[in-house]
């Protein structure tokens, strides 16, 4: 009798049936709505800290440009000043990474001046040196051109911008920490968040 | 009665299923967008604070020399010569720190230097600013910094009579603009909306100024 009816009539569903059903939708929908779920947390987290990056950047500027050895100073202050300066902003909202100043060291080891820094331009650039979650504050500065004589039909100050105070800039840049924990994620260390946040402004000079 | 078949079940669960994941992910692009759009307006705020404090960065009275230029992206520098030395330097704070996204945004330009604008009073008219001459008119940051002397004359700053009223202070004004667009960006496939951010920034004289 049941083979007559094969291939005309299915068979009725079962509970058993409906139940691996389920558990097939459930598992082709779970990796979408955690995707979903992981992906508005981490856009939430990543504008909380690149809100906190900002600000620090632009707090760490103002120090940076204004913290001379003296009033008429032209030298930016070692990066690791600028960073104690900001650092608490930081920290709260960057947790989970650690948070380094960026010392280009010298032949003797010490930190390079200011001006001489090289900051790192990307994300992946600190990742190479420090690993990954980690960000670094680099202040670097970039002076004017020295005055010269200017030549023949030209006026002084030559060349333009020699009489320009050094401008400043504070980087803050490197890979934050996210949700997903590291080996998680879609990259080989994890899904950290790229973070390149500057700030760029001129010393203050007690000028008239 | 009908009964629905297994096909007929698998049918809807498919359909169920294309319903949902496109507004799954519509959401999730829109809630992405807004975060950008608060973390850009946030870098515009920023960018336009230090412009307008970097104005007290350079002598009151310097203006820049012919051939002076700022902020060097080739092709499009701004010539800054004969203009205060003051703008020059709040353009180049400016532009230094408004580095990033810089692919999301269509600048809305506007004159370089300008001064004499006035918020107004009951008493005094409220008063558009006016430009420089010789400032250029396609930057991305517009400042009204004022309190050059010209053969003896000071040129006022922003009148704020908001502060200190009904006197009012001068201060220094930067304004930016732009609208933030998701067209490159894979956002746009769920994204059809394009704000347009826009920044404003005061910066009082330090005291030694004053």
């Amino acid at each position: 009798m049941g083979g007559e009816f094969e291939g005309v009539v299915r068979p009725r569903r079962t509970p058993r049936t409906r139940g691996g059903q389920a558990l097939v939708e459930f598992a082709v929908v779970l990796p979408l709505f955690l995707l979903g779920l992981i992906g508005a947390l981490d856009a939430g987290l990543w504008a909380v800290q690149t809100s906190a990056e900002v600000s620090a950047v632009e707090q760490a500027a103002m120090v940076a440009s204004s913290a001379g050895s003296s009033p008429t100073s032209e030298t930016a202050p070692d990066a690791r000043a600028v960073l104690a300066s900001v650092s608490g902003r930081l920290r709260s909202a960057l947790f989970g990474t650690t948070i380094k100043s960026w010392c280009a060291t010298n032949a003797s080891g010490d930190c390079a001046p200011d001006a001489t820094q090289r900051c790192p331009t990307t994300p992946a650039q600190v990742q190479d040196v420090d690993g990954p979650r980690v960000v670094v504050v680099c202040v670097s500065e970039a002076d004017p051109p020295a005055c010269a004589t200017p030549p023949a039909g030209q006026l002084a100050p030559f060349p333009a911008g020699c009489e320009d105070s050094p401008m400043i800039t504070v980087r803050v840049v490197g890979f934050v920490a996210s949700f997903v924990p590291p080996g998680f994620g879609p990259g080989a260390r994890g899904f950290e968040l790229p973070a390149n946040i500057s700030a760029t402004t001129h010393t203050l000079r007690f000028a008239p | 009665m009908r009964r629905r078949g297994r096909r007929g079940d698998d049918a809807q669960a498919v359909l169920e299923t294309a319903l949902v994941i496109p507004i799954l992910l519509f959401l999730v692009c829109n809630f992405i967008a807004v975060m950008v759009q608060v973390t850009v307006q946030e870098q515009l705020n920023s960018a336009t604070a230090l412009a307008a404090q970097s104005r007290f960065q350079a002598p009151e009275n310097a203006l820049d020399p012919a051939g002076t230029r700022c902020c060097g992206v080739p092709g499009t520098s701004l010539s800054t010569a004969g203009l205060p030395t003051g703008c020059r330097y709040a353009a180049e704070s400016f532009y230094g720190t408004m580095t990033t996204y810089t692919g999301l945004l269509h600048w809305q330009r506007a004159t370089l230097c300008t001064s004499g604008g006035d918020s107004g009073n009951a008493a005094n008219p409220p008063a558009q600013p006016v430009a420089y001459a010789g400032s250029p008119t396609n930057a991305q940051v517009s400042c009204d910094i004022g309190s050059v002397k010209s053969g003896g004359a000071v040129i006022p700053g922003y009148v704020d009579r908001a502060l200190n009223p009904p006197a009012g202070l001068d201060v220094v004004t930067c304004t930016a603009s732009a609208s933030l667009d998701f067209a490159n960006t894979p956002l746009a496939w769920g994204v059809f909306w394009t704000p347009t951010l826009h920044a404003q920034a005061e910066a009082l004289p330090p005291p030694f100024r004053q």
